[in-house]
């Protein structure tokens, strides 16, 4: 890799979206939105809350269901949340329960909504922002 | 928990959050978030009126 191919590599912008994929919109809070880091995890917290209160279900890879894999990843989008819940709680959800649509589809959005936030803050870092 | 309060619910948290990421000014972001909610909670309500016209089929099987 050359000198100049090395300054250009955006190692800020990468470890500000890394941190913001796992702690959702702590991203947004690094670059001094704090604001809008405040709102977006309160929207964040709230979806992915609710989405485990109504025991909705949080996606794993199913063999033989090439969607579930895609689901799995939008779930995952939430970062540190997914895993402490899947792993740290062994939370599954309950198809049975009278929420489940509802919390799978809260969780699911909760992912999907903090992989829009990694972008935004991959934007800022690189200095592509503020349009609006 | 009531299905509509959900679906409020739903429908305010996508449009604090697309304002917020959207949009500058609160003026502004009150605007959008005034048009994604309603647009979201209207459409839903008018879709599911609409499906009164599709026969009810068997129950979805539970994944």
């Amino acid at each position: 890799m050359t000198e100049a191919a090395k300054s250009s590599f955006p190692t800020r912008a990468l470890l500000l979206a890394a941190l913001a994929w796992i702690l959702p919109s702590f991203g947004h809070f690094l670059l001094g939105k704090r604001l809008r880091a405040l709102g977006f995890a309160l929207v964040m917290l709230t979806a992915f809350g609710l989405g485990l209160r109504l025991e909705g279900n949080l996606y794993r890879p199913v063999a033989g269901q090439p969607l579930s894999y895609l689901a799995t990843l939008g779930a995952m989008g939430v970062g540190a949340p997914y895993f402490i819940a899947r792993y740290g709680a062994g939370y599954r959800g309950t198809p049975e329960a009278q929420g489940f649509e509802y919390g799978t589809v809260f969780l699911l959005s909760a992912g999907l909504m903090n992989l829009l936030l990694v972008l935004d803050v991959w934007d800022i870092a690189n200095g592509r922002e503020e349009k609006a | 928990m009531s299905h509509l309060l959900l679906m409020a619910v739903y429908a305010a948290l996508i449009g604090v959050f697309f304002s917020l990421l959207w949009r500058r000014g609160r003026r502004e972001q009150t605007r959008l978030f005034g048009q994604i909610f309603l647009g979201m909670m209207i459409g839903a309500i008018l879709l599911g009126w609409l499906m009164y016209f599709f026969p009810t089929g068997p129950a979805a099987p539970i994944p």
